[in-house]
């Protein structure tokens, strides 16, 4: 759906189902240099179980206008403002990559809007090294293939979509090459600037998921695990051969573990 | 995993995990129509696009997947699908594309099917072609009306072999907000990938030097996902809602691939152009040697040409890689390792002698097909292009004394001494006539 926030132009997947805020909402966040794309297979899914959806592109990502946001601080202020703007309460923040640290960030600062988290492939910090920075601000096209390369594991690498005839990598360089020029670059420079991970996390009270992938390269395992071991009630799930793009490359596994973690959390 | 992977091993391996129950490290022929469903909410789920996987084979079969996943791959694009044929792509990717009232602009040198479906078939159906001359960019930027949504021709024309400017019409195409589609039969991916040079989405008749053996037809569409379907109003049929699926917008729900999702959705379920699985299986076996043929394609077709030019029977010879040919210096820059393995040559004694010429030669076969891994040749004007009118005949660069050679992989020297012979019974004639 279209929306406007700030007089930008913001695009809002709903999963293909017009949105209501009187149900659960569910906030799908996106990683740096992605968009709403990066949900595909999961915000259609949850959109037709009874979820209201949202999977919002940040300014200057996927067919949202406007500036990139510059910081993970901005990015979560904007998030809560969004929910502002369509007079809901509180929803489930579920985050990938980036999307882990504003989701950490957005429920530390703003804990009464936020009901569960789940955070994808994350870390509690994901610092960017000097020449991926380089990349993104100089030669963009070599950052986003580099990103792509890294980001998928063995499957991605494979082509063995679950979509029949999709290519991951092709998909990716395509999705990232759509954004606005400055969207990468702003999002590396965020996550690289971005400290308050630990503190944060530390201070999240509500349930929260922690899905991982074992062949992650952007955000390795361990950092993961450390992020849910800060998390005060975060329960981990590993998922075996997955890389970092994992909502993608084991779609049904990311689905039902987080569909699980919200009917359990439900009944708690 | 230490990289993305190279061409020539994703040509063994893309689209394929062998799976953890069986381990065949073969792709599986999954020879089935359908596929049980865990419970209602699954097959619901896989009607409504929630889900990736396969519910008919009619829309997707696993077998058939891994051949467009491999595709896909190799061209470096967002998504494949695969058809019955090649026609069945082009047919179908033009349906999905125009509606009624819609207009295309195409090469005016092409496959006699292709001129067919556009010059004759089309057109019942409200969509019109303006053919021109590939060469003429100037004509095809001044072809292109408010109501044209693709420009489509051969990278390398069949059989005059034409070469056309990818990157110089791909930059056509994109400042009037229309998709270019090649067909890229003669190519492969193996000699250009266009996607590269900013074509949008391309054809492949699997049937020829993708599969290489003779024994499967099949076709692909191949999606760039480097068009913005939702730049202007044109693309309402992938950038608006959708008539079923509750009027899903494939441009916003799927991004980059919303031509293939539409393709699938719209193509695919409409018209049932299906590749059958075992064709699949046989056209993988084919991918696997690829680059393999191609090198012995390309390294024949030199020596072919060698013999051809200097050959007192022959007339001339058309080849992209030849100097006197008009898109000489262009095939070069665009495809280095070599303009195709299709040759085209004139007999001195004209038609009848190259009649003779077909008819006597024993190792290279007569048939309609091209890009096998044997030597084949045909007459054009009388098989491949005779249901196209005198006049795209004359447009196309079609001679009647034409004789074209798709070049095989024998040993050199066999072909050579086949030709000997027929070029001896073409002089035969010759002489009878005078």
């Amino acid at each position: 759906m279209k929306h406007q926030l700030f007089d930008t132009n913001v695009h809002i997947a709903t999963g293909g189902r017009t949105f209501n805020n009187d149900g659960e909402i569910l906030v799908f966040i996106h990683g740096s240099g992605q968009s709403h794309l990066t949900w595909i297979l999961q915000s259609r899914y949850f959109a037709y179980r009874g979820y209201q959806v949202l999977a919002p592109d940040f300014p200057g990502h996927g067919l949202s206008g406007g500036t990139p946001l510059d910081s993970i601080e901005a990015m979560a202020d904007w998030i809560i403002a969004l929910l502002d703007s369509l007079d809901v309460n509180a929803a489930c923040l579920v985050g990938h990559s980036q999307g882990c640290l504003v989701t950490i960030e957005a429920a530390a600062r703003y804990p009464d809007r936020v009901a569960r988290v789940g955070l994808i492939a994350g870390a509690l910090a994901i610092p960017v090294n000097d020449h991926l920075l380089s990349l993104s601000d100089k030669a963009l096209s070599e950052a986003i293939q580099a990103m792509i390369s890294w980001g998928h594991g063995p499957m991605g690498h494979m082509h063995d979509n679950t979509q029949p005839g999709h290519s991951f990598l092709g998909f990716g360089n395509q999705l990232m090459a759509a954004n606005n020029q400055n969207a990468l670059k702003n999002d590396l420079i965020a996550c690289n600037k971005y400290k308050n991970g630990e503190d944060s996390a530390s201070k999240i009270q509500q349930p929260a998921l922690c899905i991982l992938a074992e062949k992650d390269k952007m955000t390795p395992l361990k950092f993961g695990q450390q992020m849910a071991n800060t998390l005060i009630r975060g329960q981990v799930t590993v998922i075996e051969s997955a890389g970092h793009m994992l909502p993608a490359e084991f779609p049904n596994e990311v689905n039902t573990t987080l569909r699980n973690f919200l009917n359990e959390t439900d009944k708690s | 995993m230490s990289g993305d992977y190279k061409f020539d091993t994703l040509s063994l391996h893309a689209g394929h995990v062998p799976d953890e129950r069986h381990g065949s490290r073969a792709v599986p022929i999954h020879q089935t129509t359908s596929y049980v469903f865990k419970d209602t909410e699954h097959a619901a789920a896989l009607y409504n696009q929630e889900l990736g996987g396969h519910l008919y084979t009619r829309i997707s079969n696993p077998t058939i997947a891994v051949l467009e996943q491999r595709i896909a791959a190799l061209e470096g694009a967002v998504a494949a699908t695969a058809t019955a044929s090649g026609m069945a792509a082009l047919a179908t990717a033009l349906l999905v594309l125009c509606s009624q009232g819609d207009h295309i602009v195409a090469s005016s040198r092409m496959y006699g099917a292709n001129i067919n479906l556009l010059e004759n078939t089309l057109p019942r159906f409200g969509i019109t072609t303006s053919f021109i001359d590939p060469n003429d960019l100037a004509g095809i930027e001044n072809a292109i009306q408010p109501n044209t949504k693709v420009i489509f021709g051969e990278v390398i024309g069949n059989p005059g072999l034409d070469i056309m400017d990818v990157e110089a019409i791909a930059k056509i195409a994109a400042s009037a907000g229309i998709p270019l589609m090649l067909d890229c039969t003669f190519n492969t991916p193996w000699l250009l990938k266009p996607l590269e040079l900013g074509a949008n989405l391309i054809i492949h008749s699997l049937t020829k030097w993708i599969g290489g053996h003779g024994v499967a037809i099949g076709g692909v569409v191949v999606d760039g996902g480097n068009f913005d379907w939702g730049q202007n109003d044109k693309f309402s049929n992938i950038a608006g809602p959708h008539y079923a699926m509750d009027g899903i917008n494939f441009y916003e729900e799927f991004g980059p691939a919303a031509f293939t999702a539409k393709f699938r959705a719209e193509g695919m379920y409409n018209f049932g152009p299906s590749l059958s699985p075992t064709n699949a299986f046989h056209i993988l076996q084919g991918m696997e040697t690829l680059s393999l043929r191609m090198q012995c394609h390309m390294d024949n077709t030199a020596k072919m040409l060698e013999f051809l030019v200097g050959h007192d029977a022959v007339a001339w010879v058309r080849h992209p890689s030849l100097p006197d040919h008009p898109g000489h210096e262009l095939a070069k820059r665009m495809m280095p390792r070599g303009a195709g393995s299709i040759i085209v040559f004139g007999l001195k004694g004209g038609r009848d002698a190259g009649r003779a010429f077909i008819e006597s030669v024993e190792l290279a076969s007569h048939l309609a097909n091209v890009g096998d891994a044997k030597t084949l040749v045909i007459h054009p004007a009388s098989t491949t292009h005779s249901h196209i009118s005198a006049e795209a005949m004359v447009e196309g660069g079609l001679s009647d004394d034409m004789i074209r050679i798709s070049v095989g992989l024998e040993d050199f020297t066999d072909i050579k001494a086949d030709f000997e012979l027929g070029f001896l019974a073409a002089a035969k004639k010759l002489k009878l006539k005078e």
